[in-house]
């Protein structure tokens, strides 16, 4: 009970200092009027800050230098100061701005002053997160973006706002689905088969992802990756701006976990001497896919197929009777079977003509599953701020709530968060910050469980899949999802009853996520150029998944799927007893349906101290560095949970047949289970800058890293890291600074290591228990496995990495370029290499692979044209970037290379797609290819390890990625358009093709130009529908033609597209009109996502390029038009 | 100001000092062993768990070319055509059956062993844990000794000392690469033997708990050993381990095939032959393999040929074996004996590993093996007298009278001299016994006995006596550790 107070005592800390740094500044405030001794008469100063050229600047602190008075500028640059004594000298400050000191003169009333930029040059400082150094004194490849300018209302994951918007940051959205990340890759890929995502950093505490998702199974639909985005719990309005860093310098002081880039998140915090309220609405309509955007045929085409699979002995009615999966034919099957218990006679009669009728009768059915399944959900996000802040303390507090209907039926999501971070000024010299930051998810999706891979036929086999958007791509629109008179109609899928409305209000996966974290931040300047700093952080995240099948769910009544004895051995839900081997299978779920649980949690911890000097001697030489240290801690749990019986309509009572516990037992699987990670950090770090006389910056790191991950040896668990890097500012120059052009001119060069740790932790061997495979209870044991070998010489993947860029600014900065140029080369790659096996291990994980990259970032920016009245900003992002494994002892198999995700091979990207090349139809319309023999036949083996008669058709992730923004304004209206494109990569078609079809399959209307007659196969490249002659003698053979088609070099469409991301229009309400009241700002913003594609590969019949239709839980991204309203008081 | 500086001086040597111990946690839940009952749940892992009848099966002559002729049944499997045809198996190294699937596993149980010899020797009281060093040294040696007999010539005391063995493994590895010696055949047949003698005295049945059968108990120890020395043909051994594993009840350690298993139905008979609790089982594991489900259809397997030469004809003994032939047509003749454990990857897959329990050890071996070493002993009357506890159980309505097997029925039946005859009487009813089990191929191997396949299309694959084809070829990738490959 006392631990409980005190951690509640501990989370409620930050929130009560608020209150009491709310209450004793209101009152300090008051006494200060009341009791100042008047030495002099005091005023009342009045002024204007504006920039070098002339524009206001908001949020310019202006404090008196002595004594605690303060404010800062409103959105026009004025700024009024009560009670200032006579002749006093005021500190104007900015971010980005060289501070000024005026001294008032007698009796001044009002000051006009204009700030110059920082540098002279560039207005920014960039946030490592470790240090904030001047963008002038910088020598990394940093990109910094601030959230007012790329803010898209509407999207909710801040990951995905940032695709096109910065130089060397590709995004892309393999799934759209709320939680669900974004393919992330600065620079590229780094590994092969461990992380290539950037490092999250909020606030300076590295923002860990609460649960592991490799590179493939992002683009999984599997329920895990609804938990896959580090940033899906903040609010877009909290954050202030990114620093996304890019190479070995920027990341130096991230040492050993940086090989990936590193996205810094700044947040918002109080402004002294300002108090705001802030609300923005957000209110959104996705709108519904419609058939019209892919290529799948009517319900009157899809007929006459089926006509032809009747022929070739797919459907004929008697075998159908007794099939697991079944659409309208089943459905005939059953009426001509089935008896009028009135009448005595049979549904449906068996004759030519009343069969014919019956099916006619689906011919113009035309469902529209997409109009059943989706629609056009409404969103809406509010999200209210405040903050306020005195001289002591300044506090930022901010709410907010998401609301997602759910574009289709099957999902809803709402999220709440709240975001509290104060600071507070103890003394001059002494600092101190707390931070809360919290979210809330309540999500709902579709039922699904992870997906399996059946590598011999190649195939992804999910059951049970009801994922809206791949159920309207693949279900024939000759079936109904309601009957005449308006109930369901249900067709058969898994032996039993299935309508895909019914079974999503019975079949649901409920997501509940806590993300809870606490940061505290010291400072104390022991002189004005040393400082030492201390970061505490704590979070903890709790997250369950409730899969939920109910008892009426098409997943439950499966497993008790038993009306016949040939249906019963068929259905492999059923129990067969291995202790009564003759016996006919059994259900063992008489009642109820599952409550399967999962949770992950995370822990982690942060504690890093820095001891930071900054100080400029004889006025030329600047001197920066800092040593520090940091610890961190992550555990992550993830515990599962199997409930047999649940009765969801019968009081919640489990009802549990023993039996199905010993079916589980027997098959080795467990129906509970928990499974800890522990990651455990430690790093040492020091930096040194300077910087002669403005013109010449030389910087370099070192650190070194250890982590509990590479073992008990000291010489693999540690890791020395190390950056040199050098600027010249050329603007400084005389020969430079005569060219009037010329803002500023600069040029950077960089050269480091840094690494990550692989995905291998076998520096000992791993022993690991499991249960023995033995069917009977009393035989089994608990074994003791050696998963992997020790591999004495495992080592941290460490990419070395020479950067080169030019910025150029012109004409006062209203055209500026920015161009960097960088090569990499990854070392010590783990790769999964395959061995003589002697050591009792046949595939390892060693670090014996190495890969180059090399890459050019071009951003060109600015404001071409402005007036008073008309504005026009630009700006355009290029990245160019290529990789190629030059070492690897792996030895993929075709099957590894010819997945949409494609595959690592030597010589190649990290992710190469390779095809199997098809060599024309033979005479009865069956695909052929080249096997790995050379030789022409319809078997290819998939487990072949010769992979090189394969073709290579192109990366999976794109060369060339980038956006074009462009927003032009009149007066207070103005409009944006946002681009992004990518270019240079492949993509595997959707598998259309298959062995065998069924009458529930919608094919794409390229099937009207198949393989019909003999002869075609000069004509045509679609295969044939197989007669069941050939499909049998197939399968037998272990040939699986169809897949091998869908993996050939004709199912490849180029992964190129031009999307226009967002338009944005907005209107602000002028000044003038609101003054007077107590609104500050008003505006309202009219934006539409991802409207229009503007190009893609035609091959690609609306397939969306980013997209990897996996089921489960993957969702494209949407088409969606928001409303987004903000005021500020 | 000092102060304070140094307080963070202090706080930092602080966290240095106690970081080593902070990196020392594991990163997830991996097994550390600390008690003897770990030790023998490691034990558990250090046999082969794959399985080697599908290769032998093929390439032994008890298979013949059944091809379907449009009945729909005809099964072609890669590892069954290339092994009947006597080519180079091309298969994934990962295809389970296949044998560079089978190398590793036996190696992979090696290495179990090695890890636990370790911990026993690191141990502070190595002489505690005796029991299990003893099943480490047996399982090692029986992972090896199955290795040389597939990957490299068979045992012969003229050539053994020049014949390349295959690497013999004693201590983990801990590279990623590492280089091994073939070194010979005698080398590694003096390997087996020295862990055997060590071992076997040390074997104590009570580490094992609820399953001896899957472990090297007392019995299955013995009927290793006397299956290592008749290959190495030291015919007295053979007897005396042979008698060990058998005891003086032979029966009790036999199969009760026309009693209790002919009276069963299918699927009860396929289960029941690979149980711990049938007798006549002395080692069982478990191996993930597709032989039970796949070798009735197989395309070259048990058919009609094989079935009149082994099966459906009278043998010596003038009586048939109590061997139930199922199968509608020639096509899927099979004995059910193979029970497929299928454990799915979660409970609504389609797809998982299937599971067989494969009898590696028996007591029908250990007592043909010491009939034929009695007749290599020139004891024939000990010998018939075995063979005749054999077929007591073994063949329809026995007669102890009628079907009586002796020296001269043997020479009669066999047209040859009473030695030989009783030999091949043994060698007979040990390749009937042992159909769809792969037993036959080491036969095949040890006596050099030649092989002739046949082919749909009317082609003769002759394996003669010294062919190198007798030989497995070692997975390509061995050549990476420096091992030679087997000329072919």
């Amino acid at each position: 009970m006392y631990r409980h107070m005190l951690r509640l005592a501990i989370l409620l800390l930050p929130i009560i200092l608020t209150f009491l740094s709310l209450k004793t500044s209101a009152a300090g405030g008051s006494r200060k009027t009341d009791g100042h001794f008047k030495l002099l008469a005091d005023t009342t100063i009045r002024g204007r800050v504006t920039d070098s050229a002339g524009n206001a600047i908001a949020g310019v602190s202006v404090l008196l230098k002595k004594g605690e008075l303060g404010t800062t500028t409103d959105a026009n640059g004025y700024f009024t100061l009560y009670n200032v004594p006579a002749r006093a000298t005021l500190v104007i400050s900015s971010i980005g701005y060289q501070a000024r000191e005026v001294r008032l003169a007698a009796g001044q009333t009002f000051i006009s002053l204009s700030l110059t930029s920082d540098s002279g040059t560039l207005t920014d400082v960039i946030i490592t997160g470790f240090q904030r150094i001047d963008k002038s004194k910088f020598t990394g490849a940093a990109v910094k973006l601030d959230m007012d300018r790329i803010k898209t209302p509407g999207q909710t994951d801040i990951s995905r706002m940032l695709e096109g918007r910065a130089a060397g940051v590709a995004i892309q959205n393999v799934s759209g689905t709320f939680g669900s990340a974004p393919k992330v890759r600065i620079r590229g890929a780094t590994s092969i088969t461990g992380d290539n995502k950037p490092l999250w950093v909020i606030d300076g505490v590295v923002l860990e992802d609460i649960v592991n998702i490799s590179n493939d199974q992002l683009s999984s639909g599997d329920p895990n990756t609804m938990l896959g985005s580090a940033v899906a719990g903040l609010n877009p309005n909290d954050i202030e701006t990114f620093d996304i860093l890019k190479d070995a310098a920027a990341t130096a002081l991230y040492g050993a976990r940086a090989m990936n880039g590193v996205i810094v998140i700044t947040t918002k915090r109080g402004k002294s001497g300002v108090t705001s309220i802030n609300y923005t609405a957000n209110l959104g309509v996705q709108l519904k896919p419609t058939y019209k955007e892919y290529d799948i045929m009517n319900s009157a085409d899809q007929i006459s197929i089926y006509g032809e699979l009747e022929r070739k002995g797919y459907l004929d009615y008697n075998s159908i009777a007794n099939r697991a999966n079944a659409g309208i034919y089943g459905k005939m099957a059953d009426l001509l079977r089935g008896l009028d218990p009135q009448s005595n006679e049979f549904l449906l009669l068996n004759t030519p003509e009343a069969r014919r009728e019956f099916l006619m009768q689906y011919a113009g059915v035309n469902t529209d599953w997409f109009d059943i399944l989706f629609r056009n959900a409404l969103t809406q996000e509010h999200s209210l701020s405040f903050s306020h802040g005195s001289d002591k303390a300044q506090s930022y507090f901010s709410t907010s709530f998401y609301n997602d209907q759910g574009w289709s039926i099957a999902d809803k999501v709402r999220r709440y968060t709240i975001n509290l971070r104060n600071t507070y000024n103890l003394t001059d010299k002494f600092t101190a910050g707390f931070k809360v930051q919290g979210s809330v998810r309540q999500q709902q999706a579709p039922g699904t469980i992870s997906r399996v891979t059946n590598p011999v036929s190649g195939s992804y086999d999910r059951d049970f899949d009801i994922n809206p958007f791949s159920y309207a791509l693949n279900t024939s629109r000759v079936l109904t999802a309601y009957e005449p008179d308006g109930s369901y109609s249900y067709f058969r899928r898994n032996f039993t009853n299935f309508n895909i409305i019914d079974e999503i209000k019975n079949n649901y996966i409920k997501l509940n996520l806590m993300d809870l974290s606490l940061t505290g931040d010291l400072q104390y300047k022991f002189k004005p150029w040393l400082t030492y700093n201390f970061i505490g952080a704590i979070r903890y995240v709790k997250t369950t998944k409730e899969h939920q099948i109910t008892e009426n769910s098409n997943q439950a009544n499966a497993f008790r799927a038993a009306p016949n004895s040939t249906i019963a051995e068929a259905n492999k839900f059923l129990y067969r007893d291995p202790d009564d081997p003759e016996a006919p299978p059994i259900v063992v779920l008489p009642y109820g349906g599952f409550y399967n649980r999962d949770e992950d949690d995370l822990k982690n911890y942060t504690i890093r101290n820095t001891l930071n000097i900054n100080k400029t001697l004889l006025k030329v030489h600047e001197v920066r560095g800092l040593i520090g240290q940091e610890i961190k801690y992550t555990d992550r749990q993830n515990a599962n949970n199997t409930g047999f019986g649940y009765q969801y309509e019968n009081g919640g009572v489990p009802f549990v047949d023993y039996r199905i516990v010993k079916q589980f037992v027997e098959n080795s699987l467990q129906y509970y289970g928990m499974g800890n990670e522990y990651e455990r950090f430690v790093g040492y770090f020091a930096n040194v800058g300077y910087t002669y006389n403005k013109k010449y910056t030389f910087d370099g790191t070192l650190r070194r890293d250890g982590s509990n991950r590479l073992g008990r040896s000291e010489k693999a668990r540690w890791l020395n890291s190390w950056t040199v890097a050098g600027r010249w500012n050329m603007e400084q120059e005389n020969f430079i600074s005569q060219i009037n052009p010329i803002s500023y001119l600069t040029l950077r060069a960089s050269y480091g290591l840094n690494a990550n740790y692989g995905n291998a932790t076998n520096s000992l061997a791993v022993l690991r228990t499991k249960l023995t495979n033995r069917p009977y209870l009393n035989d089994r044991q608990l074994a003791i496995d050696i998963e992997h070998l020790e591999n004495s010489k495992l080592t941290w993947e460490k990419k070395y990495e020479a950067n080169v860029g030019v910025d150029l600014g012109l004409f006062q900065n209203r055209l500026t370029f920015s161009v960097d140029a960088y090569s990499r080369k990854s070392l010590d790659l783990i790769s999964l290499i395959r061995t003589a096996g002697i050591g009792g291990e046949s595939i390892k994980a060693a670090n014996y692979a190495d890969l180059k990259s090399h890459g050019i970032e071009l951003s060109v920016g600015g404001t071409p044209y402005s007036t008073a009245n008309w504005k026009w900003e630009t700006n355009l992002t290029f990245s160019y970037n290529e990789n190629e494994i030059t070492r690897a002892e792996n030895f993929p198999l075709v099957f590894d290379l010819v997945v949409p995700e494609g595959g690592a091979k030597v010589g190649y990207p990290v992710r190469g797609l390779f095809s199997i090349p098809f060599r024309g139809l033979n005479e009865v319309g069956i695909p052929t290819f080249e096997d790995d023999k050379g030789g022409v036949s319809n078997n290819v083996f998939l487990q072949s390890d010769k992979t090189d008669f394969l073709k290579y058709e192109g990366p999976v992730d794109p060369i060339i990625v980038g956006g074009f923004t462009n927003t032009f304004g009149y007066k207070d209206f103005s409009v944006q358009f946002h681009i992004s494109y990518q270019a240079g990569n492949k993509i595997r078609l959707k598998p259309s093709y298959k062995t065998e079809y069924s009458d529930l399959d919608a094919l794409p209307n390229d099937f009207k130009n198949r393989w019909t007659l003999p002869g075609d196969e000069k004509l045509t490249i679609i295969p044939s529908i197989a007669d069941r002659y050939y499909a049998f003698d197939l399968n037998a053979s272990q040939s699986y033609p169809y897949n091998y088609y869908n993996y050939s070099n004709v199912m490849v469409a180029d992964g190129s597209f031009v999307r226009l991301k967002s338009v944005t229009l907005q209107y602000t309400l002028p000044s003038r009109i609101i003054a007077g009241t107590p609104i500050k700002s008003l505006s309202a913003n009219l934006v539409g996502t991802n409207l229009l594609m503007i190009y893609a590969d035609p091959l690609l019949h609306g397939q969306d390029p980013e997209f990897f239709n996996a089921g489960g839980i993957a969702q494209p991204i949407n088409k969606q038009v928001t409303l987004a309203l903000r005021v500020g008081f | 100001m000092r102060k304070s500086f140094s307080y963070i001086i202090l706080l930092s040597a602080l966290t240095l000092g106690s970081c080593s111990k902070y990196l020392d946690k594991e990163p997830d839940n991996r097994t550390n062993i600390k008690t003897p009952e770990q030790l023998a749940q490691l034990l558990t892992s250090a046999y082969p768990h794959a399985s080697y009848i599908l290769f032998t099966e093929s390439m032994s002559d008890n298979a013949e070319d059944k091809e379907g002729g449009g009945t729909g049944y005809d099964f072609v499997d890669r590892i069954n055509a290339q092994s009947y045809r006597y080519n180079v198996v091309e298969e994934s190294p990962d295809a389970n059956d296949g044998p560079d699937y089978y190398w590793t596993a036996c190696y992979k149980a090696i290495a179990a062993a090695n890890q636990a010899l370790q911990i026993i020797e690191e141990s502070e009281d190595p002489a505690a844990l005796s029991a299990h060093k003893g099943e480490a040294l047996l399982a090692r040696a029986y992972a090896h000794f199955m290795l040389v007999t597939l990957f490299a010539n068979v045992y012969d005391p003229s050539t053994a000392a020049s014949d390349p063995g295959i690497p013999y493994v004693t201590v983990p590895e801990t590279e990623t690469f590492k280089q091994y010696e073939r070194k010979t055949v005698a080398f590694v047949y003096e390997m087996i033997e020295k862990d055997l003698i060590e071992g076997y005295p040390l074997i104590n049945d009570q580490i094992y708990g609820n399953s001896p059968k899957f472990h090297f108990n007392k019995r299955a120890a013995a009927a290793f050993a006397a299956r290592f020395y008749l290959f190495k043909q030291d015919y007295q051994k053979v007897v005396t381990y042979a008698s060990e594993a058998l005891g003086s009840a032979v029966t009790e350690n036999l199969r009760p095939w026309n009693s209790t298993l002919t009276n069963l139905q299918y699927f009860e008979l396929q289960a029941e032959y690979t149980k711990s609790t049938t007798r006549g089982n002395l080692l069982l594991q478990e191996a993930l393999s597709i032989w039970g489900r796949s070798y009735p259809s197989l395309r070259y397997g048990l058919g009609d040929r094989v079935g009149n030469e082994v099966l459906f004809r009278r043998n010596v003994s003038g009586g048939f074996y109590a061997y139930d032939v199922y199968g509608a047509n020639p096509q899927v003749y099979n004995i059910p004996k193979f029970y497929e454990h299928f454990v799915r990857q979660d409970i609504n897959a389609n797809t998982g590993d299937p599971y067989n329990t494969i009898p590696l050890l028996t007591g029908e071996e250990a007592l043909l093996n010491r009939a034929e070493a009695y007749v290599r002993l020139n004891n024939l009357n000990a010998a018939v007298q075995d063979l005749n506890s054999f077929i007591s159980e073994n063949i329809d309505d026995y007669s102890p009278f009628t079907n009586k097997v002796t020296p001269s029925r043997c020479a009669t039946f066999y047209n040859t001299g009473s030695a030989t005859g009783v030999l091949l009487a043994a060698l007979d009813f040990k390749r009937a016994f042992f159909m769809h089990e792969g037993m036959r191929w080491f036969d095949i191997l040890r006596l050099r006995i030649p092989v002739t396949h046949f082919t749909a299309d009317g082609g003769v694959i002759e394996l003669g006596p010294t062919d190198n084809r007798r030989v497995l070829q070692l997975p390509s990738l061995t050549k990476q550790s420096g091992l030679e490959p087997n000329p072919r």
